[in-house]
């Protein structure tokens, strides 16, 4: 039997924005994609990328967490849990910063494939992802 | 040889001093002053005093070092509960990480691998019960039941760890990793362990802590953390991990993430629940070290006391019979 809602779970390693949570639906910023997880979703294991993720609670709540990066896993019985490393609701970014880090980047990311080391190119497409 | 009645002069006026000190505590020592008057000594009083507190003099320092005991012994306890109140809060808080993965690998104690790596999380400083021992006690175990013929090495943290665990099994040891809890615990900071970790390219890890259950109960868990090989290994001999289907890069790639992901958590789960635990175990330690301390303090001032008594009786008796000396 398909449960109505999801059991969600939101872990970071120093608290628990969501435990147990009964939301509509979560969108999760994977690696490969965006995907969305309703009740009723097949078991999945998925590495998370910087982005943003989507918490539908009900019909008229909708909050938005920056997530850094983690896990997603959901389970037979419709619970998803979420183990990220750092997340922030977006309403506490700075417009601002994040354009200018973005850019930033950018830059650094176009110096470090021309010519630079493997190492650094790869933290500069760390910093393009997070920032875009 | 003196006459009759100087002899009783002496004896009038040293009843008189007797009378006087009898019925002044002080009066002890004008009856000895008299007496010593009476038989032509000089007289010092301090040398009288000292004379009788030698016996005690060893018993008082001995009850003023276990008081001083007590006061720090109970001011670390005092301390200990205060650590343990906002450790306590970071250990609930972070307990939910763990979770997932134990959702959906289960928990496999007797994994069996080719090199395993033992994690003994101990604690830096002393003084905290008998967790230390416990956790060394429980790896040299688990070393030996858990695939004995594999290839076995350690990774100690924590001080109190290696000092004991270098005596038996120094050639297994691999690093060690002191000073973790000099600031508050972060998880980049378990990652940096967990990478020391990785080094040894184990095929199953596994972490041995105290998990703090309450303030006066820790139990020591081991928590296995696999390898991706194992894990794959494990997936193909029917457990969970088959069931969910994979969303990501390559399913290689993803299960190399995610086995690193667990072992950093729980790393970082372990290391917060460790020292929650020490907390909580130096806390009960000092609480008996203090009732232990005042038990022997109150036998301490009891033996002080009948010393004491004893010698004023003893000079008691020597003036006594000194002064019937005198009258016969």
């Amino acid at each position: 039997p398909v449960p109505s809602k999801v059991t969600f779970n939101f872990y970071l390693p120093h608290e628990k924005p969501y435990s147990g949570a009964e939301v509509d639906m979560v969108l999760l910023p994977a690696v490969t994609g965006d995907f969305g997880v309703m009740p009723g979703h097949v078991p999945t294991a998925a590495q998370l990328r910087p982005g943003v993720l989507t918490v539908q609670e009900d019909d008229s709540t909708t909050k938005k967490f920056f997530v850094s990066s983690g896990f997603a896993f959901v389970h037979a019985d419709s619970t998803t849990d979420v183990c990220a490393i750092e997340a922030f609701p977006v309403e506490e970014l700075d417009k601002s910063t994040v354009e200018a880090g973005l850019a930033d980047y950018t830059a650094k990311l176009a110096s470090a494939s021309a010519g630079g080391d493997d190492y650094e190119a790869a933290a500069a497409q760390i910093g393009v992802e997070v920032y875009s | 040889l003196k006459s009759n009645q100087e002899t009783n002069e002496r004896v009038a006026r040293f009843n008189m001093s007797m009378r006087r000190a009898t019925s002044l505590l002080s009066g002890r020592t004008q009856a000895v002053t008299a007496l010593r008057e009476l038989l032509g000594a000089p007289v010092a009083i301090e040398e009288v005093a000292s004379s009788r507190s030698v016996s005690t003099l060893a018993i008082k320092q001995r009850m003023r070092s276990v008081g001083n005991i007590a006061k720090i012994t109970s001011a670390m306890k005092m301390v200990a509960a205060s650590k343990m109140r906002s450790a306590q809060s970071a250990t609930e808080k972070c307990r939910g990480m763990q979770e997932p993965f134990l959702k959906m690998l289960g928990d496999l104690p007797l994994a069996a691998g080719e090199k395993n790596v033992t994690i003994p999380v101990t604690t830096d400083k002393g003084l905290c019960g008998g967790i230390n021992t416990m956790i060394c006690k429980y790896s040299r175990a688990s070393m030996q039941i858990a695939n004995p013929e594999g290839e076995q090495s350690m990774v100690i943290l924590g001080e109190k760890g290696k000092a004991q665990l270098q005596r038996d099994q120094a050639d297994k040891i691999v690093a060690t990793i002191a000073d973790t809890q000099k600031v508050r615990l972060t998880f980049p900071q378990a990652c940096s362990i967990a990478e020391e970790v990785l080094k040894t390219e184990y095929d199953v890890a596994r972490i041995v802590y105290n998990r703090f259950v309450s303030a006066i109960a820790q139990k020591p868990t081991i928590a296995t953390v696999m390898s991706p090989d194992a894990l794959e290994k494990e997936a193909e001999a029917g457990g969970g991990l088959d069931r969910y289907e994979i969303e990501g890069p390559g399913r290689a790639e993803l299960l190399q993430n995610l086995a690193e992901f667990n072992l950093a958590t729980s790393l970082y789960t372990a290391m917060l629940e460790n020292n929650c635990s020490e907390q909580s175990s130096r806390m009960s330690a000092m609480e008996n070290s203090t009732k232990n301390a005042g038990e022997m303090l109150g036998k301490l001032t009891l033996t002080y006391n009948r010393t004491r008594q004893a010698s004023i009786t003893t000079e008691l008796i020597e003036i006594i019979s000194g002064a019937t000396a005198l009258e016969d």
